[in-house]
Parts: structure tokens; C-alpha cells; sequence
């Protein structure tokens, strides 16, 4: 059934060539159009759109009859004065008629055929009866537009009746409707079904999308024109991108209307399916978010209760773990992206539990046997790998804890993790991924400098550079540099005369000097705590 | 005459024969296209003047006179064929005074444009009377019950028709429309043109009567022309007439076609700069100018056609294909722009259904 309709569809655009809709010379090429002639105007290049019947010339509104073919079907024009006829074609031209069709075919005075010509409109002919040539018209100028209903039509039964459930099978029956390749990309434009070789033109731009295509080159235009449909999925986070899918389809120009349409179509059943599969993520992620909790909480053995919960979710609670926690801010879709999560652990080599926590994932690696160092080295390779690949994807800071055995120490290496990944946030130069392992026991006490009650203090003592980024920045980097100029000029990419004077304006600003031991404490913990500024 | 004279100089004007070639000229303009060739009537006026002089009074000082309205009605042409003996306006102006039992103690131009522009001024030198500047059409109409007293009034006044051969015919009684019914028959019948007097009329305010000063706004538009010179260019005309102008280009068809009444016919002029092209609709006058198939001037608004070269009037029944002509249009009297007098003279009541298209009166104009 979709077949016969996907032919009757490519009909109409077949006829009139690749880049003109329909127009005066295909309506004329219609058999009830045979004894029709051109008495005035110019034939050639007139885009037709539709039909206007007219009984009197006041029946004409401004811009009424834009593209039309005017039928002056009331009282005989060729018998009125000339300059009713003349009256009356300039009302068309003027309500944005391209031709006017006038019954019989003797010729017309010559000061209306220039004025013809002068307002660009063509004036046609005919010995039949003009109801028939206009009826035909009308039949003829629809067609695309039914063929484009039908399509949509077609889309929409199909998924209505279940015949078509899942994307891939939607883009392959857009395919067939329209005749030309269609692509489901995710929302950065990667092609998920269908035809590869078709690219978003601009996925940054969550609007309905047309470009003139070229040759790949990117300087002739073949007729060819790429549209795309964003699939839109709203009120998920606040800030988060609602776009999760684009329609694409290179079609030739004339058929950029019936492809629009037909995408969104199928962009509505792809949206329903997108918000049916988001349903079920979010469902499971609630459970994920319980069972996480629970587990976090324990301190000694897991209740029976607890045991089965743990197991049926696939969690492993005996033998040792590492945990892991990825902070990504609360803009991030974190449900929607844990299968990707998930997909570049195990691109990473790791064999993980990842659950939705907060604003980001917390997650374990288990082994029934405890890890010997060089393990916990490979591990934390593999973390960084997973850390750098989630990146990509999300602005995110990754901490990992060290081993710990039994069911509590999955909560207690993710409590190192969580404190790891806390200062791993204020740590650009380190990637934002730190391994409580790498930090050492000085490292891991300035966990504490977090802690509400440092911050407003260091704050305070840093006052004076705040309203200068570079300054504070400037120093932390001086600091971590063993009070190294040249070392700082390299890690900040500025000369070391920069370094020098900013140094010394530090010392102005606080009124203090960086040679004395305590100060440089005081004043590299509040860097600490102040925070880097992205 | 060159420029306008002081408001009081026209309060009573001298018209004599050396005014003639401006009279003429002036109306003609006034003419629209039609009301005849003025040209045999300013020879016949200017002859029976001699160097004698007519007095011509400003309406607003003349209510206390008993005016005859007089001229010429029918085909100007049968009258340019079959001149008048002289004797037939008086022989008009007499039986009506016999028949109403009053005489007439000054005349006026029952339409002052054409050659009827000049007919009351003679008929004024051979009955030695003074002639008031108000008349019933201010431009050239073509029938007898769209004359402002037929307006005003809905009836005309009695009127005679002295033939060129010699009859008199009385026509009184009947509304406006038949009287036109029953000259039109007359003519037909018998010579073609008759000179018409109407009974003597005493108004009040001749402003509320017609058109005013159409007389003094010959004088004054042909004064203008005739000081331009042999070569004129277009914008000069305009800016002597103080005029529209709709275009200037060559007649590319002139088709005329006859109907029930006066004959019918349609002007195509292409102007030159545009290439916009000019529809002119005419009857005994130009009547409606078209813009590329939309109205842009229309009755009773003047509607001028002049030779480019010349600046002679080029007249509805002597325009031919490839005239080279500058298209005008010039304010109507102000009479037939008021709301209530305008139906009678605008397109339709010459049968073309498009509304009237008029320029504004400049400020203060006397007629």
C-alpha cells in the first residue's frame, strides 16, 4: 500500500524537473488545455500555485491571488469596454496573479498586450468551455500538496496502526514516501539509521533546518537541498538541550515543502517513542538512586532484604571495590546518559556499576581478591581513560577511591571517590580526575580546606586579587611552583617579566611578603580553597 | 495679458478683439477635449466686436440682473460646416423673451468652454448687453441635464432654439432629462446645431447657481499658454496650467466605436520615460485616464491632451495614432466637486463604473 502512494507521490515532481514546481507550462501541457493560447505575456518561467474563479473584479483582495492563475470566468471580458479588461488584469497582477485565462482565442488589442507584458502577466486563450480548463488546473496545481497529504497521512497511519514501532523502519518508509534518502542522526548529527552520507546542516541550531546543497566541494549547487527536523523533547532538566534526534533528507528543491511536512510527521512519532524510552530510564534510574542510597548507608552487613535488591540490579557486594565519582553539574542529563557512561567504561576496560547520584554517577569496580599496586595503577589508568572519554561527552570532575573490601567499603571507597572528585573539580592542571591513591596524606588534608568554614576565611585573606582573576591564578601557580618565575611564566604561557611583575603586585595588594614560610602556607591553602577560576 | 490682474480689474472686464487668441486657447483647455473647436467662434466674435469691446461682470455683482444663458448645442462639427448667419443667438435670445414676457438685462455662456467659451460674447456684441461670468457646465459637458441649473433646480428654465434655417422652437415644461430628450431629437432632425437661449434668470448668489469665472479662467490659462511661445517644453506647460501631469508619449491606438448615445472611444498613449501606458476613455470629452488598467484621473476633473510640440489642445475627435501628446489633468470647477453636485458629472453618469479620481483645488482660486 505505502508503495503505490510513494509512487503517486514522485509524479508530480518528476514532470516539471528538478528545480521548478508546478507552472503555466505544465498546466498547458494538460490535454484540456490543447486549443489554449497565449495571447499576451510571456509563457515562459510562470509559477503556478493555484486557481482563482473570478466573477468580478472587486472579489480581488490585495495579494488574494499571489502566484494564481486568474479565470475570468464572469460576464464576457471580450465583449466589455477594453478598459474593463484592462481594469480588471491589472487588479489580478496587482492581488500577485502570474496568468489570467480569458475565453476565446481571437487577439487581443495591442495597448493590452503591452500592458500585459508591462505587469508581467500572461494572458491565455481558449475556445472550450473555461470551467474545465480551470477545474483541470486546479486538479493539476493540487497534486503536489495531495500527494504530500497522502504521504503524511501514510506516516502517521502507519504509526498510529503499528505497523511501523521502531525508528529504523520509519526512516526507511519516509525513504520509500518521499523517494529520496532520510537519516535519523542523534543530536550532534551522528547518522543512527539510514543514509549515512547525510549531515545536520548546522545541530547547534535546534530549528527546522534548509540548505542549498553543493557538490560536495562546497561551491556549485546541484538542485539538491538538505532538510532537517530536530525532534524535540521538552521540560526533561532546566537548561538541558531538548533536542535528541534530526530528520535529515536531501531532496531535490522542489520538494523541500512535502519533505518538511513528512519529517514532521515522522518527527512527532520519533519524539512519542524518545519520551516513551525516557520513561523507562527514568523509572530505572529512581531504583538505581534508591538502591545507591541504601548502600551508601550501610556500615556493617547488608540485610537479606538488601542482598537480593543488590543482586537482582546485577551489584556486586563481596570482595573488594574501587569507587569511582564523576561530578558533572546539575545541567547534565544524567539519566538520559549513563548507557554512554557505561559504554566508555567498558571502552576503557572496565567492568562497572554505575548508578545515578546527584549531580553526576558514582560507580565500582569489583574483584573477589584484593589488588596489588600495580593493579590499582592499571585501574586508575582505566579510570582516567573513562574520565577523558566522558569528558567529550560532559564538563565533568572525576575522583576515584582506593580499594576497600566488603559490602561497607563500597561506600567508603566511594566517600573517598566523592572527596577526590570535590578537590578534583579545583584541579584543571590535573584534567579534574585525581586518585586519592596519587594524593598523599598532605594532599588529602587540604580536603578540609573545602569546608564552609575555611572558605570565607581564605576568601577574605584573598580579597584584595579577586577583582583580577589572573592575579589569584597567578599566585596558586607561583606557589605550586616552589616560588619558581620561570616555571610559573611556562605553566601560565606568559613571559617571565609578566610573572615578575605580577608577583610583585600580589605582594602589594596583600601587603605581604611570599618569602616568609607562614604566609606562603595561609596563602597557598586559601588558593586552595578560593578555587581556580574557569 | 500676461499674469493676474488685481480681483477688482475682473469685477468688469473689457473683452476685446485682441483677446481673442487667448480666449481661444484658454477654452479649448477648458474644453476637455470636446465642446468644440473655439477657433471659428473667436473669428465670428472677433469680427462682430470690431474695436468695440463686450463688458463681462463678475458674478458677485451682477444679482440683481435677469440673465439669459445662451450658446450653441449640438455637433460642433455641423456647426463648423454650416457657420452661423449672425443672426440666430438674438433670434434664440428674442422668442424667449417673448414667451416668458421678460427681457434680458445681461447674458451668460450656457457652457464657457469650447466654442461656446466665445458664443455669449458675440451674441453679447449683437444684442448689446453685458455678459455675467457664470455659466452652467464651467467645462465642456455634453447634455442639457447635467447644466447646474438643471442640478440645482431639477428642471431648465424655458428655452429656445433658433435652427440654422430659420425655425424657432420653444421647449418649457418637463423635467431636465426630457428636455435634453426632445432637443437631441430637434437636432437630429433637422441642421445638426441650433443656437439655445433660456429664459432670463435672477439669482441671488450665482456661486450656489454654477460654475463661476470660468470666463476669467479662459482668459487667464490661454494668456499663459499664448505667453509660452512657439516651443514649450511639457513641464512648462504644466507649470502655465498649473496642471497634473498624467504622461507624455505617442498615441499607440485610438479605436472608436459607437453606442446607443455619443459615440465611444479609448486613447492609448504610451508615455515615453515609463513606458507606463495611458488609457484615455472619451466620449465628447476625455473622461477617465487609466494607469496601466487602474483609474488615475477622472471627470470632472479636466482632462487635457496636448500636442507636445505645439501645445494645442488635441481634441477627443481629432486625435489619431502616433500624436505626440502630454496628458494632463487640471481641477474641476469648484461647483462640481462639492459632494452633492458631483454624482452628476462624475464617470458614472457617463456610464463607466470607476469612482472619481480629482486633484485638489489650489488655495483660493476664484472659479
Amino acid at each position: 500500500m505505502t508503495g503505490s502512494l510513494a509512487g503517486s507521490f514522485a509524479g508530480p515532481g518528476a514532470v516539471t524537473g528538478p528545480a521548478v514546481g508546478p507552472s503555466l507550462a505544465s498546466v498547458r501541457a494538460l490535454p484540456e488545455w490543447r486549443s489554449a493560447v497565449v495571447l499576451a505575456g510571456d509563457p515562459a518561467g510562470v509559477p503556478l500555485s493555484r486557481v482563482v474563479l473570478l466573477d468580478s473584479p472587486d472579489e480581488l483582495g490585495t495579494a488574494a491571488a499571489v502566484d494564481a492563475l486568474v479565470v475570468l470566468a464572469g460576464p464576457s471580458w471580450r465583449t466589455a469596454p477594453a478598459w474593463r479588461l484592462d481594469a480588471v488584469l491589472r487588479r489580478a497582477a496587482d492581488a500577485g496573479a502570474r496568468a489570467a485565462l480569458l475565453a476565446g482565442t481571437e487577439p487581443l488589442p495591442g495597448p493590452t498586450r503591452l500592458l500585459c507584458t508591462r505587469l508581467d502577466l500572461c494572458v491565455v486563450g481558449a475556445g472550450g468551455p473555461l470551467l474545465d480548463l480551470a477545474a483541470s488546473a486546479a486538479v493539476h496545481l493540487a497534486a503536489p500538496e495531495v500527494a504530500a497529504a497522502r504521504a503524511v497521512l501514510t506516516v502517521s497511519r502507519a504509526v498510529a496502526e503499528g505497523r511501523v514501532t521502531a525508528p529504523g523502519p520509519l526512516v526507511d518508509l519516509c525513504s520509500q514516501l518521499l523517494a529520496v534518502p532520510v537519516a535519523l542522526t542523534d543530536a550532534s548529527g551522528a547518522v543512527l539509521h539510514g543514509d549515512p552520507s547525510l549531515v545536520v546542516p548546522r545541530p547547534d541550531t535546534p530549528v527546522p533546518q534548509r540548505e542549498r546543497g553543493s557538490d560536495g566541494a562546497g561551491n556549485a549547487t546541484t538542485g539538491e537541498t538538505t532538510v532537517a527536523r530536530p525532534v524535540l523533547l521538552a521540560g526533561l532538566l532546566p537548561g538541558l538541550r531538548s533536542v535528541q534526534r534530526w530528520l535529515v533528507a536531501r531532496v531535490p528543491t522542489s520538494a523541500v515543502v512535502v519533505t518538511d511536512d513528512v519529517l514532521a510527521a515522522a518527527s512527532t512519532a520519533v519524539a512519542g517513542w524518545l519520551a516513551a524510552d525516557r520513561t523507562a530510564v527514568e523509572r530505572d534510574a529512581r531504583g538505581r538512586a534508591a538502591l545507591l542510597t541504601d548502600v551508601l548507608r550501610l556500615t556493617g552487613e547488608p540485610s537479606p532484604e538488601l542482598r537480593q535488591r543488590a543482586a537482582a540490579a546485577g551489584w556486586p557486594m563481596a570482595g573488594w571495590h574501587v569507587g569511582v565519582r564523576v561530578r558533572t553539574g546539575n545541567t547534565t542529563d544524567v539519566a538520559g546518559l549513563r548507557h554512554e557512561a557505561l559504554r566508555c567504561a567498558s571502552e576503557a576496560g572496565l567492568q562497572l556499576v554505575v548508578a545515578e547520584h546527584g549531580d553526576g554517577w558514582s560507580g565500582w569496580w569489583s574483584s573477589d581478591r584484593s589488588p596489588s599496586a600495580v593493579e590499582v595503577r592499571h585501574l586508575a589508568e582505566r579510570f582516567r581513560r573513562l574520565h577523558n572519554a566522558l569528558r567529550h561527552i560532559t564538563g565533568c570532575a572525576t575522583g576515584v577511591g582506593r580499594p576497600h573490601q566488603g559490602p561497607a567499603g563500597i561506600a567508603r571507597t566511594l566517600s573517598e571517590a566523592t572527596d577526590a572528585a570535590l578537590l578534583a573539580a579545583g584541579r584543571p592542571e590535573q584534567g579534574r580526575f585525581l586518585h586519592v591513591d596519587q594524593l598523599g596524606v598532605a594532599q588529602t588534608l587540604l580536603a578540609w580546606t573545602r569546608t564552609e568554614t575555611f572558605e570565607p576565611a581564605a576568601r577574605s585573606l584573598l580579597e584584595p586579587l579577586l577583582s583580577d582573576p589572573s592575579l589569584v591564578q597567578t599566585l596558586r601557580v607561583y606557589l605550586d611552583a616552589e616560588s619558581s618565575l620561570s616555571e610559573t611564566a611556562t605553566t601560565l604561557g606568559i613571559h617571565r617579566n609578566t610573572a615578575a611583575q605580577r608577583v610583585a603586585r600580589i605582594e602589594r595588594l596583600l601587603g605581604v611578603s611570599l618569602n616568609d614560610h607562614e604566609q606562603r602556607l595561609a596563602l597557598q591553602l586559601a588558593c586552595r580553597a578560593v578555587g581556580p577560576r574557569t | 495679458m500676461h499674469g493676474s490682474p488685481p480681483d477688482d480689474v475682473w469685477d468688469l472686464r473689457r473683452v476685446t478683439a485682441a483677446d481673442v487668441p487667448a480666449l481661444v486657447r484658454g477654452a479649448d483647455v477648458l474644453g476637455s477635449g470636446g465642446g468644440g473647436d473655439a477657433r471659428p467662434a473667436g473669428l465670428m466674435f472677433g469680427h462682430a466686436v470690431g474695436d468695440g469691446y463686450v463688458r463681462l461682470l463678475d458674478p458677485d455683482g451682477a444679482t440683481h440682473l435677469a440673465v439669459s444663458f445662451v450658446g450653441m448645442v449640438g455637433a460642433a462639427s455641423a456647426f463648423t460646416e454650416e457657420l452661423a448667419g449672425g443672426g440666430e443667438f438674438a433670434r434664440a435670445l428674442r422668442a424667449i423673451e417673448r414667451w416668458s414676457r421678460r427681457s434680458a438685462t445681461a447674458l451668460a455662456s450656457i457652457e464657457a468652454a469650447g466654442l461656446n467659451g466665445v458664443t455669449a460674447l458675440a451674441t453679447a456684441v449683437w444684442c448689446d448687453l453685458p455678459v455675467v461670468d457664470v455659466d452652467l457646465c464651467g467645462r465642456a459637458l455634453p447634455r442639457l441635464d447635467q447644466f447646474s441649473l438643471a442640478v440645482v433646480d431639477g428642471a431648465l428654465p424655458p428655452l429656445a432654439l433658433a435652427l440654422p434655417r430659420g425655425q424657432v422652437v420653444l421647449v418649457d415644461g418637463g423635467d431636465a432629462v426630457r428636455c435634453e430628450r426632445v432637443v437631441r431629437a430637434v437636432l437630429a432632425a433637422e441642421g445638426g446645431w441650433a443656437a439655445l437661449a433660456t429664459a432670463p434668470v435672477v439669482r441671488e448668489d450665482w456661486s450656489l447657481e454654477g460654475p463661476v469665472r470660468a470666463t476669467r479662467r479662459c482668459l487667464e490659462l490661454g494668456a499663459r499658454l499664448e505667453a509660452l511661445g512657439t516651443s514649450a517644453s511639457p513641464d512648462d506647460v504644466v507649470a502655465a496650467l498649473g496642471a497634473r501631469l498624467l504622461g507624455a508619449g505617442r498615441v499607440v491606438e485610438v479605436a472608436r466605436h459607437a453606442g446607443a448615445g455619443f459615440g465611444r472611444g479609448s486613447v492609448c498613449v504610451r508615455d515615453q520615460q515609463t513606458s507606463a501606458l495611458l488609457r484615455l476613455e472619451m466620449e465628447n470629452e476625455y473622461l477617465v485616464v487609466f494607469e496601466d488598467g487602474a483609474p488615475v484621473a477622472t471627470a470632472p476633473d479636466l482632462l487635457v491632451v496636448v500636442e507636445r510640440r505645439t501645445a494645442r489642445v488635441v481634441a477627443c475627435d481629432r486625435i489619431r495614432r502616433g500624436d505626440d501628446v502630454v496628458v494632463l489633468q487640471l481641477p474641476a470647477p469648484a461647483f462640481w466637486a462639492r459632494p452633492e453636485h458631483v454624482g452628476r458629472v462624475m464617470p458614472r453618469s457617463f456610464g463607466l463604473d470607476v469612482d472619481p479620481v480629482l486633484v485638489a483645488q489650489p488655495a483660493g482660486a476664484a472659479w
